[in-house]
């Protein structure tokens, strides 16, 4: 499994428990209401549930298991890989930062465009590797 | 495919099907009930999602101890039952909990909540371990085969 892979599989499982806890917490405090306060973290259990967890291991494993180029039997640029990696995370924790009200509400627009970056080199890099062998 | 990847990936279909004569349900007779859009939700993202990425990646990512039962993929098996057992109890008692105010409901609902939160874990004690570059998965196998011929010499 080749680094990037591993990097945002591994990150994936981090938020994943992240994000079971806080969905945890939120579902507990619909049965004790003293636990309301809970509910200020739907946006990031949200966040990190989909974007964190779902996306981010979607898009290590494929970056692993798509076909690799067949004349250089690489993945394409791993600089490139590393960089959508760093883009992804940075984007969800400049959100997950923004609801937790550690910086404006506004730094969401940063976050989604950091992710809008990690996507478009997501798709760069796979846009050749999906082929038939057939051609 | 592995027994525990079938059981993930079957339970995971009749979830998705659920899910959506849910929301279709809900749209073509108005049956409303309180609680329904987040159960929505949670079927389909977790019942039907993770769910089967649970399966898939179980029975895909390397490293899999190929010899079934209980014993042998017990933290697989954990993670089935947590989140399943998770699911069921939340689409039964979060909806009763808004109709009667019976305090039962309350404890399964934590207790469903608790399992869910359990089955992460469970499934990242399983999964961690077999996210391995080549060079770590052929260090891994040359130990387990060293230490296969050892137990073997120690039976003669």
């Amino acid at each position: 499994m080749p680094t990037p892979s591993r990097w945002m599989i591994k990150a994936s499982l981090i938020y994943l428990f992240a994000g079971f806890l806080m969905g945890a917490f939120i579902l507990v405090s619909k049965a004790y209401p003293g636990l309301s306060p809970a509910w200020t973290l739907l946006p990031l259990h949200i966040e990190v549930s989909i974007f964190g967890w779902i996306i981010q291991l979607t898009m290590g494993t494929a970056y692993w298991i798509l076909p690799r180029y067949l004349e250089s039997g690489s993945r394409g640029n791993p600089l490139k890989a590393k960089i959508m990696v760093a883009l992804l995370n940075t984007g969800i924790l400049v959100n997950s930062a923004s609801y937790l009200d550690i910086v404006p509400s506004s730094a969401t627009l940063v976050g989604r465009s950091l992710e809008v970056g990690a996507v478009i080199l997501f798709i760069a890099l796979h846009w050749n590797r999906a082929v038939s062998y057939n051609t | 495919m592995p027994r525990l990847a079938r059981l993930f990936i079957k339970t995971g279909l009749i979830y998705f099907l659920a899910a959506l004569i849910l929301a279709l349900a809900s749209e073509v007779n108005g049956i409303q009930f309180p609680g329904l859009v987040p159960l929505f939700w949670h079927l389909l993202m977790v019942g039907w999602i993770t769910q089967i990425i649970f399966g898939v990646s179980m029975w895909m990512f390397p490293g899999r101890n190929r010899e079934e039962g209980f014993r042998a993929q017990k933290w697989g098996w954990l993670t089935f039952i947590m989140l399943n057992a998770g699911l069921l109890l939340r689409a039964v008692a979060e909806p009763l909990n808004y109709l009667s105010q019976n305090p039962a409901w309350n404890v399964l609902i934590a207790l469903s909540a608790i399992t869910q939160a359990g089955a992460a874990l469970t499934y990242i004690i399983e999964i961690w371990p077999r996210i391995q570059s080549k060079e770590q998965q052929r260090r891994q196998r040359k130990k387990k085969r060293q230490q296969a011929r050892k137990n073997t010499g120690r039976g003669k």
